[in-house]
């Protein structure tokens, strides 16, 4: 018989079922979330009184696994040591030796996101030609669930049967097919076509720009990808990484990306760097606010934030293009670029975040206030774009900077002194509430993934839990839990691992016509044919490559347009 | 040397899952397959590096048992053995290395528990390209990417076909809608039997061949050098000229001054890819070196060449080198793996060893003396598993070929470490 655990007496913030704070006992067997009848002896006691419960939080923004965090560790052997000195061994006898900051080894990335009550993190671009190597390392991420979305909209195949004028249910068969063949849990648009254009020399790509070869725009692309994934009925919209990254002025083709969309759903990630203007003596000012106003006022948008903090780490993008021309900003000056496989690029450029820099500090900035803008909690998720605006290791500092006004206006006033003066940020007076970070960090991801038991404490939940001490410091109380519960089993204990299972593999398993690949065969060039696409992911290998985790396949509901 | 003929494909249906996916070389082809068992002639190729690999490991030997102290043993009895030795070494040194991602998992928790060096057999051309990727970075294509897209070849220092007979095929030099116009070698002849139709040019260079590639690179910057320059700035403006150019090279022949040639090359990229396109192709990485590589980078942060010791997480991409350590007396103990090949015997030393080798190693081994030896599967050929591609992003799963009831050599690592006592 399973143990039976009580986690008694905690402020209970479970949003999915409108629970603010409440105290409850919450019941633990077989994994799930159970009702328990108080009288009933458990195997487990856990005294949450005075604490805060919630369920795991879920990262579905995060990089870590795949070719170019990979690259990025090699690139970086100065984040994996001490100045001079070898990095530290664990001094917890469950972890294997695993070291770095803003490119931890996977296991030291498993283990860091279950100290800070994290029980689910999504690779959002991961390559088809480079998916096994993608499952392999997260499967060495320990203890976490975890997914990727595949990225399409710069594969040759994508382009040609667009600019072929494909009809849409060819369009939806094809991307069934590679979302069923690299075993992904959505699918990423990066870029739209930018990659590939960077690969014919094209060095920008407006959303209503002809991609030089290929003569398809980004807008075309984003509307025929949201088409194919409504069409496929993948629970997660199309995740977006819109054209002109990092660009003064951005925000007009992130206005014109939610439009392209034309009323379908589409997730825009990272959208800090995508909320950019071009005001004032610098000609680069917040468009934080448009942002907000588009997300408010599209109920098919959601957003994650991708907020920068101050300091070193490393950007790993599949969008070769920008990252190209960003380069020469990157510190320590190297970069690795890479062409991959008529699918895809990826540029990983290290940088370190100045609060003297103007960029940095208005970067900042903008990202504070589309959290604070936006009004709708459950259409907007906290990241860091992990590692690309600061590692997620950071997220504590995060929460306490959206809780707390006081300790906002203090980090805004270290800043960059024309940013500390004139920023919006100083007007806004939101503090996010404790129910609102549990959405934010919780059940916003659970919703927009589709994961109908996860990021909830009801009853036949996943028991993905934590409990957290409250203390008047959120950063101190979101860094060190008093306890992480893992599919019932208790993993954590003030905020040190105590076990390391294998964490679970979500996928979705879309239908398609699987006659696809015939039709995918004929309109490949007899020049092009040998070169094998891709090899589908069986059941069997994932379960090898993911070392023996649960696989967690997400079922479809296709829908008419 | 000379390059694979061409064949025709024998693929009826080019996404389907793969016949067979050599495991002998990092390219990693697919479109050939040996006869049934693994036997000679290949379907499709004569590459002579398959063909040599699938014939060593069909040998007749004596058995496919384990040896202690060149006397025939019982597995369990070889592996208490090799255990109690293990344990009993100060500073343990894992060699060779010749296994896939699976093995290399179970590598990495066995070195960390005994606190072991690890350095792959061709650990020294290995670290010349990761050095130069930790100095610069890099800009790379992968195979599908030259074969679509390269339009100018510069093989530098590399006939490439000598250690990847398939190269010049997998990239589809001299077929039907190739967009390769010129093929150039510079500081090495051109190998034989290269297909018509590919104009070849060849820069013989002075002598030295980082000088070479160092004035290649001042020329594509457009810097103004003294002639003569044998050819370079001519090349220099072909490069400037191509709207994609791949710069191919190989650690193996360019010796200890690789890292310099390589760096050289990764700036010229990122000079060309200011105003058109360009990218390098290495090749290397074979007999599990990239595989292992690579995991080792993701568990723990850092690639090889690093031990897990008291004071921490120590990566010497340097001094971690096998011929040194073994020369210096540094290590007291060898383990050495090797997967894929029968010829790669562990290096001659005063050490103890204990050596994973398929059984057609045995043979070598039976006479050596002192020393541990356990059988085990090769990755495709009688064990499946997943082995990185030279270019560096894409993985593949290997299938086997038959079933010798051969243990992998992640399941022996494991049973070594259970030996040791629980390991996390």
């Amino acid at each position: 018989m399973s143990a039976t655990i009580r986690i008694r007496g905690g402020k209970v913030y479970d949003p999915i079922h409108g629970v603010d704070g409440e105290v409850r006992d919450i019941g633990v067997r077989g994994g799930r979330i159970v009702a328990l009848d108080p009288r009933e002896p458990v195997t487990q006691e856990i005294d949450a009184s005075g604490g805060v419960v919630m369920a795991g939080g879920i990262d579905m923004h995060s990089h870590i696994g795949g070719g170019k965090m990979n690259l990025a560790r090699l690139l970086l052997p100065e984040d994996h040591r001490r100045g001079l000195e070898p990095a530290a061994l664990p001094d917890n006898p469950l972890e294997l030796p695993s070291c770095g900051t803003c490119i931890p080894g996977t296991l030291a990335t498993g283990y860091r996101y279950a100290e800070m009550g994290y029980t689910a993190a999504f690779e959002p671009a991961m390559v088809a030609g480079n998916a096994r190597h993608a499952h392999l390392e997260m499967g060495d991420v320990p203890i976490i669930d975890h997914g990727a979305y595949v990225m399409l909209g710069n594969d040759e195949m994508f382009l040609r049967l667009l600019h072929e004028g494909a009809p849409p249910e060819l369009l939806r068969d094809y991307v069934g097919h590679v979302v069923h063949a690299t075993k992904a849990m959505g699918v990423k648009v990066v870029n739209p076509g930018g990659i590939s254009a960077f690969k014919f020399n094209q060095r920008k790509l407006d959303v209503d720009e002809a991609h030089t070869h290929w003569q398809v725009t980004p807008r075309q692309i984003v509307g025929a990808l949201a088409r194919a994934i409504h069409e496929i009925g993948l629970a997660h919209p199309l995740h977006i990484h819109a054209s002109n990254l990092g660009v003064p002025g951005n925000i007009e083709s992130t206005l014109q990306t939610i439009a392209a969309l034309d009323g379908l759903r589409g997730h825009l990630t990272h959208v800090q760097f995508h909320a950019y203007g071009r005001e004032g003596p610098k000609k680069f000012s917040s468009a934080a606010l448009q942002l907000a106003e588009a997300v408010n006022a599209n109920p098919n948008v959601s957003i994650d934030v991708g907020q920068i903090l101050f300091g070193q780490t490393v950007t790993a993008s599949g969008d070769t293009m920008r990252q190209h021309a960003n380069a020469e900003l990157g510190s320590p000056r190297k970069w690795i670029g890479a062409d991959i496989e008529c699918d895809a690029g990826c540029g990983v450029v290290p940088f370190r975040y100045r609060e003297q820099s103007y960029v940095n500090a208005l970067q900042w900035a903008i990202g504070l206030e589309i959290f604070l803008l936006v009004d709708d909690p459950w259409r907007i998720v906290l990241t860091t774009d992990h590692p690309n605006g600061a590692p997620f290791t950071s997220y504590p500092h995060l929460i306490r900077l959206l809780m707390d006004k006081g300790f906002r206006d203090e980090q805004l006033a270290k800043l960059h002194p024309e940013v500390a003066a004139q920023s919006a940020l100083k007007d806004i007076r939101r503090e996010l509430t404790m129910y609102e970070i549990a959405i934010l960090t919780r059940s916003a991801p659970a919703r927009l993934l589709g994961l109908a038991d996860r990021g909830q404490l009801g009853v036949g939940a996943a028991a993905d839990v934590t409990v957290y001490r409250d203390a008047a410091d959120p950063e101190a109380m979101f860094t060190t839990p008093a306890w992480v519960l893992k599919d019932g089993v208790p993993v954590v204990k003030d905020g040190r691992v105590i076990a390391t299972p294998a964490g679970g593999t979500h996928f979705a398993t879309p239908g398609f016509d699987p006659g696809i690949e015939r039709v995918l065969d004929a309109r490949t060039d007899a020049y092009m044919l040998p070169h094998r696409r891709y090899q589908v992911i069986g059941h069997d290998e994932l379960c090898s490559c993911c070392n023996g985790g649960r696989l967690l396949p997400a079922a479809c509901f296709p829908k008419a347009l | 040397m000379s390059f694979a003929k061409l064949r025709p494909m024998t693929l009826s249906n080019p996404t389907a899952t793969p016949d067979w996916t050599c495991p002998f070389c990092s390219l990693l082809c697919e479109n050939f397959h040996p006869a049934p068992g693994g036997a000679a002639p290949i379907d499709g190729s004569d590459c002579p590096r398959a063909l040599a690999a699938l014939a060593a490991h069909t040998r007749p030997g004596p058995g496919p048992g384990a040896l202690i102290d060149g006397q025939p043993a019982s597995i369990d009895a070889a592996l208490d053995e090799a255990a109690r030795r293990l344990a009993g070494w100060r500073q343990p040194l894992f060699g060779g290395l010749g296994t896939d991602i699976t093995g290399a998992r179970a590598l990495y928790r066995l070195a960390a528990r005994t606190q072991a060096i690890c350095d792959h057999a061709d650990g020294a051309t290995l670290m010349q390209g990761v050095r130069a990727v930790q100095d610069r970075g890099q800009y790379i294509a992968t195979i599908a990417e030259v074969r679509v897209r390269a339009e100018l070849i510069v093989c530098v220092g590399t006939p490439a076909v000598a250690r990847y007979p398939e190269f010049f095929r997998r990239i589809g030099l001299g077929e039907a809608g190739s967009p390769c116009r010129e093929l150039v070698f510079v500081g090495v002849a051109p190998p034989e039997g290269l297909p018509a139709g590919v104009a070849v040019r060849t820069l013989a260079g002075s002598g030295d061949l980082a000088e070479d590639v160092r004035q290649l690179a001042a020329r594509v910057d457009r810097q103004r050098l003294p002639a003569p320059d044998g050819g370079l700035a001519a090349l220099a403006q072909r490069l400037l000229d191509s709207p994609y150019a791949v710069l191919v090279w190989e650690a193996a022949p360019l010796g200890p001054e690789a890292a310099l040639v390589i760096e050289a090359l990764n700036r010229i990229v990122g000079t060309l890819n200011r105003k058109t396109r360009a990218a390098t192709f290495g090749l290397g990485g074979s007999d599990g070196a990239f595989s292992v590589n690579q995991t080792f980078t993701w568990l723990s942060g850092l690639p090889l060449r690093t031990r897990v010791s008291a004071a921490g997480l120590q990566h010497e991409p340097r001094c971690f080198d096998t011929a040194r350590l073994l020369a210096d007396g540094s290590v007291d103990g060898l383990l050495w793996i090797s997967s894929f090949s029968v010829d790669r015997l562990p290096p001659p030393a005063a050490v103890p060893r204990i050596v994973l080798g398929p059984p057609g190693m045995r043979a070598a081994l039976q006479g050596a003396g002192e020393g541990v030896f356990l059988p085990v599967a090769t990755p495709g050929l009688n064990a499946g598993g997943h082995l990185f591609r030279t270019d560096g992003p894409v993985v593949l799963q290997v299938v086997p070929l038959r079933d010798d009831g051969l243990p992998g050599v992640a399941d022996v690592l494991a049973r070594l470490g259970e030996r040791l006592g629980a390991t996390p």
